[in-house]
């Protein structure tokens, strides 16, 4: 068995009286992504800032590529790369300025430095904007640039904590989209996040904290077969329109009215979809067949607020964080 | 999501590059990490020239101020006021600038930039040495600026060219030993608004009770003991004897004395407080 690139045992760390992680223990294998999945307040954060040596454990062991995060802490910092919740970037200098200094802070010659960075800045789409204060940058620009910093030294764990928070659409699914390829050219990660979905993109493995304590872990796959499967999603104009439709899906499909529950309020009705897309398309037949118009129809995960209900039987902790 | 119930993921290769093992840095590597940090403290002045401005008005209206106000007023044995004024703005100056170097660390941290230093192998000085190399050059120009005004005004260093590098120096020094205490003072306060007025508070008294804009002998008696152990003191007092020519005594001592307690041991605190809550 190789050895884990990252390796946590025990991990506790408490903040006065507030306990922030309480014995939880992972392995990431190289090359794999581990996601800590959970709401604000559940840990992930203390527990990437101990990754990174940034924050000494009260107990626990935590090796990175064999190094223990408290007692070689110098071997640990030469091995990751770090992206924060909030940009470890210069505002005040451009984004190849940023890449420079964090480069060569690493340890890389001034050439070596610059060729990195103008690799880094193109495959992140920064070209336009490298000369440009960081302070100038959209929130996506921002975060790509942060992660281009975090891989000038190519450091073999990326640390992401809440990689995604705070950006539009678009700019969470170019992150999405750099994150899969930095995942398949071999890239060891341990990310955070707040949002199922994203575990699900990216995770080889997700484990799932709570309060201070991991309350589930899997492959994405294994906690789906647990989280319950999607659900079909449909909402008519007016509201008033769900029960009738609800009433008419459950005569067509041969279902108790019960798995159909609608809501009169927002006009949305929800039904497990065991066939997945199949179960979608029956349901916009029987719409149709019926004449029924239908304002959205879409298939959907499970929020996280769901999955932990499914996890664990109880709903998700928030606190503020 | 395909069905990966159970089955192992294939593992991709590892990555190639994988740095070597290592420690803590000695001496020639935080000398070149101070240096980078150095560097980016002037890219950013570069970027910014008008984070310059403030720092270079703020000499020039002290002394001119001063000046007029007190000129009239104020009587010294054996001196013109202006004389005798000029020492004391050059260290009230100093005393005023050293709490933006807390303040530029207090902003470091609110913002990611610090997280990303303490995450890098670097040495735990590295950043702050950095960070003072740069603040004693902008202490030296102000020092410059002043002795420059005043002598158009005027001032006369006795000891000459000498003497006038020596006040510089003093200056920079004299500096550097009150940001390294506002360095470690500004670690302890996370909220950058905090930091500004509890980092300037000190100074106006600092400034004040102290051979400043008065000897000391002038003060109300219960200031006296007060003036007289100000560090605030010490650097004036010295300056002023290198710019009278009077014979030094003790002056040099209680400067080094104070230039020790300021960055000694707040500068070990402020390293150690620096890599954070570890």
């Amino acid at each position: 068995m190789t050895q884990p690139m990252l390796e946590v045992a025990g991990a506790a760390k408490a903040f006065g009286k507030v306990t922030a992680l309480s014995g939880v223990d992972l392995a990431v294998a190289p090359g794999r992504i581990a996601a800590l999945l959970g709401p604000n307040g559940a840990g992930k954060t203390t527990l990437v800032r101990i990754v990174a040596t940034l924050v000494r454990p009260d107990a626990g062991v935590i090796r990175v590529d064999g190094f223990d995060v408290v007692a070689d802490p110098y071997a640990v910092r030469a091995r990751i790369g770090l992206t924060g919740q909030y940009a470890g970037l210069d505002e005040a200098l451009s984004g190849r300025a940023n890449l420079m200094l964090i480069g060569r802070l690493a340890g890389l010659r001034r050439g070596t430095a610059r060729e990195r960075a103008a690799e880094l800045i193109g495959r992140f789409d920064l070209a336009a904007a490298a000369g440009r204060a960081v302070g100038t940058y959209s929130g996506g620009m921002r975060r790509r640039a942060d992660l281009a910093a975090s891989l000038m030294a190519r450091p073999s764990l990326l640390v992401l904590d809440e990689p995604t928070t705070g950006l539009d659409p678009a700019g969470r699914r170019q992150l999405w989209e750099s994150l899969a390829t930095l995942r398949d050219e071999g890239t060891t990660m341990l990310l955070t996040t707040q949002y199922l979905e994203e575990a699900e993109r990216l995770a080889d493995l997700v484990y799932i904290l709570d309060q201070g304590e991991l309350v589930a872990s899997g492959t994405p796959a294994q906690l789906r077969a647990r989280t319950g499967t999607q659900l079909v999603e449909a909402r008519f104009e007016p509201a008033s329109g769900a029960a009738a439709a609800a009433r008419a899906l459950a005569a067509r499909l041969g279902l108790p009215p019960e798995h159909l529950p609608a809501d009169p309020a927002s006009g949305r009705l929800t039904l497990v979809a065991r066939d997945g897309v199949g179960t979608l398309l029956a349901v916009a037949q029987a719409l149709a067949a019926d004449g029924i118009a239908v304002a959205d129809l879409s298939l959907r995960g499970p929020s996280l607020d769901e999955a932990f209900l499914a996890l664990t039987g109880q709903h998700a902790h928030r606190e503020a964080s | 999501m395909t069905s990966l119930a159970g089955a192992p993921v294939p593992a991709p290769a590892a990555p190639a590059a994988r740095p070597g093992p290592a420690s803590r840095p000695g001496p020639r590597r935080t000398a070149r990490e101070a240096a980078l940090i150095f560097g980016r403290q002037l890219a950013v002045l570069r970027a910014n020239p008008s984070r310059l401005l403030y720092p270079l008005i703020q000499p020039v209206v002290l002394l001119v101020l001063f000046l007029a106000i007190f000129a009239g007023l104020a009587r010294v044995p054996g001196a013109t006021y202006r004389q005798y004024l000029v020492p004391g703005i050059i260290v009230q100056n100093v005393a005023l600038t050293a709490p933006t170097v807390g303040l530029g660390i207090v902003l470091d941290a609110a913002s990611g930039i610090t997280d990303r230093f303490r995450s890098l192998p670097i040495a735990r000085s590295a950043v702050l040495l950095g960070r003072m190399l740069a603040e004693s050059l902008i202490f030296a120009v102000q020092a410059l600026l002043v002795l420059g005004v005043a002598s158009l005004l005027g001032f006369r260093v006795a000891t000459g060219l000498p003497g006038m590098a020596g006040i510089v120096v003093i200056a920079m020094t004299f500096g550097v030993a009150l940001g390294i205490t506002m360095s470690w003072l500004a670690l302890r306060i996370h909220d950058p608004d905090t930091a500004g007025r509890a980092l300037f508070l000190p100074m106006v008294p600092l400034t004040f009770i102290s051979s400043t804009f008065t000897p000391i002998d002038r003060l109300a008696g219960w200031l006296q003991p007060l003036a007289r152990a100000n560090p605030v003191t010490a650097a004036v007092n010295l300056i002023r004897t290198l710019a009278d020519g009077g014979p030094l005594s003790r002056e040099p001592l209680y400067f080094a004395v104070w230039i020790a307690a300021l960055s000694v041991v707040p500068g070990v605190l402020a390293v150690r407080r620096w890599q954070g809550g570890r």
